[in-house]
């Protein structure tokens, strides 16, 4: 099993944001959660990946090579716009990517819109945005790519459709060779599908870990101001707190419980693991 | 390069139809005499100066461009695919003027030397036109490249004008050319502007290397 993205050091400057040392993998056979804030890099990351932005460091190997139009051809790419103009059709999209894609598979093509029951002959402008988010991951999956880098493709969606996406998702990676790199602020999706989670706050990367590890050691601290003020700092990652409560964010939710038996620590969700980043304060 | 093109043409498929009525009203027009060729040739031009530029607004409504760089191709093949749509259009528009001359001179309507020089001339300003435009675009985007639209064909016209006023009466002491001449002389201008264009290309991927999305 080969890595399909590894990034490392990964910088770039920018006036007023700064992504700074990104480093990470993405393994063949895995799907990894790219997850932040607004602002926090996620985007800028991915951009990297594709060449769309130039990095001021690092270096970004695809399939254990240069990120060149080689490996570009086993990319495919579901951002949180659809790009195909509104006077095109889904054939028209057929027509123009097949010479683009060397693997482009127009039977494949046209058994997903079937799939995914998008009219082949309908202009993109009628269609909705849980129709254009399915017409570009049928684009993405008709060249048979190896690695499928989306970023926010969920969003905007219904439940059911993004369930459905989903189950496409983890389809894919059913080969070992394949990989999928996703940026989503719907963290219950990632729960749902993530091998892997990635974590950038603020331009850095703060946690890139199984995500069933995470789930499993990680903890939420629910205490009050004094025994929070019993707590040896270090053995907290973030606090929040407020008139009548504090809450802590734990790394190793058993040691720390074997430490403390007298505090109560309980499992903790990605989503309010980005809350203790995004707003509680160091310990 | 070959998918970015058939691109071009299918987005602005409903704008080629609409011109390709115009032009066909226009040589009525010629044929009854409502109009002199010059201008069913102009109109060829006034196409081949607006779909590329027409093709720039759509990709950035359509973001397209983010999208195409992420592509295999990359960002060269952006470039080449949206000049080879260029060189696409003008040899079309050729055709269709060199078919006008033959046509014209057949019936009697003007010279056949007249006829190409007309052509020629067209052909040669309509390339000078997107040589400049294309990379402006590319740097600024359709909406702050418009103004520079202007400036590109108002300079020529400013710079005839003055050209007139000032040295009139010295130009009228020129010997006038004849048609072999002049076409001679607008073969050469085209090579240039041909050279022009190919040069336009390497800006406009020097610029599209540097872009940020």
């Amino acid at each position: 099993m080969t890595n399909c993205i590894e990034i490392q050091g990964l910088c770039k400057q920018y006036d007023q944001f700064q992504l700074e040392d990104i480093t990470f993998t993405v393994p063949g056979g895995s799907i990894v959660g790219l997850i932040g804030e607004n602002g926090a890099g996620k985007t800028t990351t991915l951009k990297s990946i594709l060449g769309l932005v130039h990095p001021d460091g690092g270096a970004i190997a695809l399939f254990d090579g240069a990120p060149d139009a080689a490996a570009r051809q086993e990319i495919g790419l579901v951002l949180d716009d659809c790009f195909f103009h509104d006077t095109l059709r889904p054939k028209d999209v057929d027509a123009i990517l097949a010479p683009i894609y060397q693997n482009w598979d127009s039977a494949l093509f046209a058994a997903y819109l079937q799939k995914f029951s998008l009219p082949e002959r309908k202009y993109i402008k009628e269609f909705s945005r849980g129709m254009k988010v399915k017409l570009s991951l049928a684009a993405a999956l008709s060249h048979s790519p190896k690695l499928l880098i989306l970023d926010e493709a969920t969003s905007g969606l219904d439940p059911v459709v993004r369930d459905e996406i989903l189950d496409e998702f983890l389809a894919f990676v059913s080969d070992d060779d394949h990989a999928i790199l996703i940026s989503s602020h719907i963290i219950s999706d990632l729960e749902k599908v993530a091998d892997y989670i990635a974590y950038i706050h603020q331009g850095t990367l703060i946690l890139f870990e199984r995500k069933d590890a995470i789930l499993e050691y990680y903890g939420r601290l629910a205490c009050t101001r004094q025994q929070l003020a019993e707590v040896v700092p270090e053995d907290l990652l973030r606090v929040k707190k407020s008139n009548f409560t504090c809450e802590g964010l734990v790394e190793n939710r058993s040691a720390f419980q074997r430490k403390y038996p007298s505090l109560l620590v309980e499992p903790i969700s990605l989503e309010e693991i980005m809350v203790f980043f995004g707003k509680g304060e160091p310990a | 390069m070959r998918g970015l093109v058939l691109k071009d043409i299918l987005v602005l498929r409903k704008g080629l139809r609409t011109y390709a009525i115009f032009l066909l009203f226009y040589l009525i027009l010629s044929l009854i005499g409502a109009f002199h060729l010059s201008m069913c040739v102009a109109m060829g031009q006034v196409i081949l100066m607006m779909l590329p530029i027409s093709a720039f607004s759509y990709d950035e409504m359509a973001k397209w461009n983010l999208y195409a760089a992420a592509l295999p191709g990359g960002r060269r093949a952006l470039v080449k695919g949206r000049y080879h749509f260029t060189l696409l259009i003008s040899i079309l528009v050729s055709v269709y003027n060199l078919f006008l001359s033959v046509l014209f001179s057949i019936l009697g309507k003007a010279s056949m030397e007249e006829c190409l020089l007309t052509v020629l001339v067209s052909l040669l300003l309509g390339l000078v036109m997107v040589s400049f435009m294309i990379p402006i675009n590319f740097k600024l985007g359709p909406e702050r490249a418009r103004p520079y639209l202007y400036l590109v064909l108002g300079i020529p016209c400013l710079l005839v004008f003055l050209l007139y006023k000032i040295g009139g009466s010295r130009l009228s002491q020129i010997p006038e050319p004849t048609s072999a001449q002049l076409i001679a002389i607008a073969c050469v201008f085209l090579a240039v502007a041909l050279c022009g264009l190919y040069l336009s290309y390497f800006i406009s991927c020097r610029i599209m290397e540097h872009k940020e999305f």
